[in-house]
């Protein structure tokens, strides 16, 4: 099969020849965006990490020397990780519903899915304060069922309720599209080889849909990190996250150099993160790529 | 019995999900026809007021437009580049292709704050402030790390063998691309351009600082109002946007699922 | 002739203002001369939402007088100010902040005042400051859940730590920008006399309030605050007033301690560098007038800072407006010049308070 890269393509013309032999020019025009608008922001911010307000390592020794930021930052990723988990476990049942459902009852979970998702995040956050509050929805049910009151809102659980319901779109569709390119007869196929369909569903189906679990994770992941006004509206001061941090510096004290370490030490930190998950990840997809 | 089971538990766990995700919704349609100034539910009374409102007052369905505008062109943006560069980087593999994939993705982990001071401190300088150029290209920039991650994951799990296949079989590479590549992936792309739009139509980190008197971002007018009112015309938005997406997403799956069907 | 001449004398718009002001010598607040803001643009920025529109109001006739052109922009952010000036290119004309930040950044971001340009005269004394005139007046007050309070109500900043005397949950402002009042009032509670407060102790302050962390809510929004007055979240709640009022509109059976309620106000200021220094003096001298300030509370029901404004409110908010004989007598002024000075530090304590620490 290698060999047809080296095939001449007589219907090709040059440019496309020209990606054929180095694909990363495909990835150019996003790069050449990227480059214009970012660029240029980012440096200034990294710069005045070092330089704002004296020159120097300043911004960030003082960040590490303060215990409260550490305690956040850490907090801000530990919050991340459960939202991230919850996000699989609520989206793979679901997408795997949507992929093997009629069409009539697909439009019904994908409706249910996509038009949420449309209607403002800050709206909806206000939405879930309503819900979770002490007076809320949930908690007069709770009492008319003659139960004590639920602590929900302004713990870390009402956090993660929150934002796992508003990023839980961003896990399920891309769940979606790869196990709609799954075929089911994988499955029947192994189970009629004597397999147990459980079994069959974690060496056959779990290891095909992972590619799906790992983006709608990484995304989530990212997101929840960054997450700002879901946590303050729905927070208390426990679940505080590294972004009201950041916000407090750059918007009301003006410690832009301050911020932009902030940002600096999350960027690392996230791919820092990213860099010790990858291995597991390529692992396990090396696994589904071997069992096609 | 053994298939009937994991029917029915599946089919309970998913009717939950579903609750779960549209509750708040739910919670927010009455609240828009609230007779008073007020966002406590249950709500009192009925009233259209705030509907009336949106639909009278300029800066609430200005700011629509210039969302919905903003949003769709970032969508268009954002899937080809973020699709193209998704493409670039699965046949490159290797380092320098994880490498431009962390890039890529550096846009959405950087505090939106951080980012959004400095995109303004460029705007100032090349008044791009409040136009719909600005919106368009830091959105776009913020929206590509998800066409490139969902359109990923969709090629991964393709096999690249099959485009080879049909183009040894005398289809050209284009065509190859087109007819047999593109389908597949069809998915991931559609997601990552409803996550592009969503993104822009959504954002408001970064619009509180690029907005500007003629043109402001719905997201950017919520804001503003919860930050010191209480005013349920935002809840009338919310249950506008939730009716709208309804019936537009409803519709267009509804004629999907009939020329499937009819095929 | 005359009207070429008046498009930047301050002192002739007083001339053609006719009857009384003749007598004075300069400008008028609320007036503005015909046409002298013809083909001038200006941007006004303030907090967005009911507040906004309500400003824009009151502008209005300005608008229609002056002939300018008037933009809205907003919310108010301290840090794209700061852009602004940084860059050079400042597009805000007049700006409405909070209360502190004008004498934080005077003469950095907000430039000094030319008080020949605006007339201040009506304004209560201590409110105008060398960057800024007050926009509007509320008050910080605890109110109180008269349901569960009724027979034995609290008095006092004192009985909101007092969770013995006054069981029950309580809610205070928790939003980014500190507070100075916030650690007078503790400080008053532990026992601090007003006059040995300063300089304070800030974390004696904030240990009042964390003692009472199991029961205390820290509110982020205005809208959130009203919305947990409403719903009956917490028994007591450190309020704005006028959301406090909006509550009570809406049905909320909640009654204020007027006892050493805390004056507060939004600034009105002109940024550093801005273009048109004069047109911009002349929107906030216009914006402080007997009929913008009227007109500003009957739509938000905020309190008026023209001494002789008389606004045409029903009855419950009336009771609410915070600038009445008796109610300015109630008032606690915070230190003001203390905490500019300070504001660096109390900034860092309280963001580790609202960060749980």
């Amino acid at each position: 099969m290698s060999n047809s890269n080296t095939k001449p393509d007589g219907a090709a013309r040059l440019g496309w020849a020209g990606v054929r032999r180095h694909p990363l020019l495909l990835v150019l025009p996003a790069l050449v965006l990227l480059i214009l608008i970012m660029a240029v922001p980012l440096i200034t911010i990294i710069a005045r990490s070092f330089i704002d307000p004296v020159p120097g390592l300043g911004n960030y020794s003082w960040f590490f020397s303060h215990k409260l930021n550490l305690i956040v930052l850490w907090r801000t990723f530990v919050i991340s990780f459960w939202v991230t988990i919850s996000c699989v476990l609520v989206a793979y049942p679901y997408a795997f519903a949507m992929s093997v459902a009629g069409p009539r009852l697909r439009l019904i979970l994908v409706l249910c899915v996509l038009v949420p998702f449309w209607v403002s995040g800050v709206v909806r956050t206000l939405a879930w304060v309503i819900i979770l509050q002490d007076t809320g929805v949930i908690n007069q049910f709770v009492i008319w069922l003659g139960f004590d009151k639920l602590s929900l809102i302004r713990t870390q659980l009402g956090v993660t309720i929150g934002m796992t319901q508003v990023l839980l779109p961003f896990m399920v569709m891309p769940l979606f599209a790869v196990m709609r390119g799954i075929d089911l007869r994988l499955i029947e196929a192994a189970k009629s080889l004597g397999s147990h369909p459980v079994k069959a569903f974690f060496q056959v189906y779990l290891p095909l849909s992972l590619p799906g679990v790992f983006a709608g994770a990484t995304i989530v992941f990212i997101l929840a990190l960054g997450f700002y006004i879901t946590p303050l509206l729905l927070g208390g001061p426990s679940s505080t996250m590294l972004s009201t941090l950041v916000q407090q510096q750059v918007m009301s004290l003006l410690n832009w150099g301050r911020g932009g370490a902030m940002g600096v030490i999350l960027l690392v930190a996230t791919f820092g993160f990213l860099a010790l998950a990858s291995p597991f990840m390529r692992r396990k997809y090396d696994i589904s790529g071997g069992s096609k | 019995m053994r298939r009937i089971l994991p029917r029915i538990l599946l089919g309970t766990i998913c009717v939950l999900i579903a609750l779960w995700l549209v509750a708040p919704t739910l919670v927010v349609v009455p609240m828009s026809f609230a007779e008073q100034k007020s966002l406590v539910f249950p709500p009192s009374g009925f009233s259209l007021q705030w509907y009336e409102n949106f639909f009278t007052n300029k800066q609430w369905y200005g700011s629509l437009i210039v969302s919905l505008k903003v949003a769709l062109i970032v969508a268009l943006l954002a899937t080809v580049l973020g699709t193209l560069a998704a493409i670039g980087i699965e046949r490159a593999k290797g380092r320098s292709a994880g490498i431009l994939r962390a890039i890529l993705i550096t846009p959405i982990i950087i505090p939106g704050v951080v980012m959004a001071i400095g995109i303004y401190a460029v705007y100032l300088d090349t008044r791009l402030v409040g136009t719909l150029t600005g919106y368009v290209l830091a959105h776009t920039m913020l929206a590509l790390p998800f066409v490139v991650i969902a359109v990923g994951a969709s090629l991964s799990v393709f096999d690249a063998r099959l485009e080879t296949a049909a183009a040894s079989l005398g289809a050209s590479r284009l065509s190859a691309f087109f007819t047999v590549t593109l389908p597949l992936i069809l998915p991931g792309i559609l997601s990552g351009m409803l996550f592009a739009f969503v993104t822009s139509f959504d954002e408001v980190i970064v619009s509180l600082f690029i907005t500007s008197p003629q043109a402001t971002t719905l997201p950017v007018r919520i804001f503003a109002s919860i930050t010191r009112d209480s005013d349920p015309t935002v809840a009338a938005v919310g249950s506008l946007t939730f009716l709208a997406t309804t019936i537009i997403i409803g519709a267009g799956l509804l004629v999907g699922t009939r020329r499937g069907r009819s095929k | 002739m005359k009207i070429d001449f008046l498009t930047r004398s301050a002192l002739a718009v007083a001339l053609i203002s006719g009857g009384a002001a003749l007598a004075q010598d300069g400008p008028v607040a609320g007036d503005v001369a015909e046409g002298s803001l013809e083909g001038e643009t200006l941007t006004f920025v303030s907090y967005g939402g009911i507040y906004q529109d309500g400003q824009t109001a009151s502008l209005q006739p300005f608008v229609e007088k002056s002939g300018v052109e008037l933009y809205s922009d907003g919310p108010t952010s301290l840090a794209k100010l700061q852009a602004q000036v940084e860059a050079g290119n400042v597009m805000w004309d007049v700006v409405d902040t909070g209360d502190f930040l004008p004498y934080v950044h005077c003469g950095t971001l907000f430039q000094k005042l030319d008080f020949s340009k605006i007339d201040t005269s009506n304004i209560p004394e201590g409110q105008v400051g060398e960057c800024s005139v007050p926009a509007m007046n509320y008050g910080v007050l605890l109110v109180y859940n008269a349901d569960k309070y009724g027979d034995n109500p609290p008095t006092g900043w004192a009985d909101f730590f007092d969770t013995e005397k006054f069981p029950g949950t309580r809610a205070m402002p928790g939003y980014a920008e500190p507070n100075g009042y916030i650690v007078e009032v503790a400080l008053l509670n532990a026992g601090v006399t007003k006059e040995d407060m300063f300089p304070t102790d800030v974390d004696l302050a904030l240990d009042q309030y964390r003692a009472i962390r199991d029961n205390l809510i820290l509110w982020q929004t205005g809208a959130e605050s009203q919305q947990i007055i409403e719903a009956g979240e917490a028994d007591m709640v450190i309020a704005w007033s006028g959301r406090a009022l909006a509550a009570v509109k809406n049905g909320a059976n909640y009654e204020p301690v007027w006892n050493d309620w805390v004056v507060v106000m939004d600034q009105l200021t002109i940024p550093v560098g801005v273009k048109n220094p004069d047109a911009a003096h002349a929107l906030i001298n216009a914006a402080i007038g007997k009929q913008a300030q009227e007109t500003l509370t009957e739509q938000t029901s905020y309190s008026p800072i023209h001494m002789g404004a008389e606004p045409q409110v029903d009855e419950l908010t009336a009771k609410w407006l915070t600038n009445s004989p008796e109610r300015i007598a109630q008032g606690y002024l915070q230190n003001v010049p203390y905490w500019v000075e300070n504001y660096e530090a109390l900034s860092e304590k309280w963001a580790e308070f609202i960060a749980g620490y």
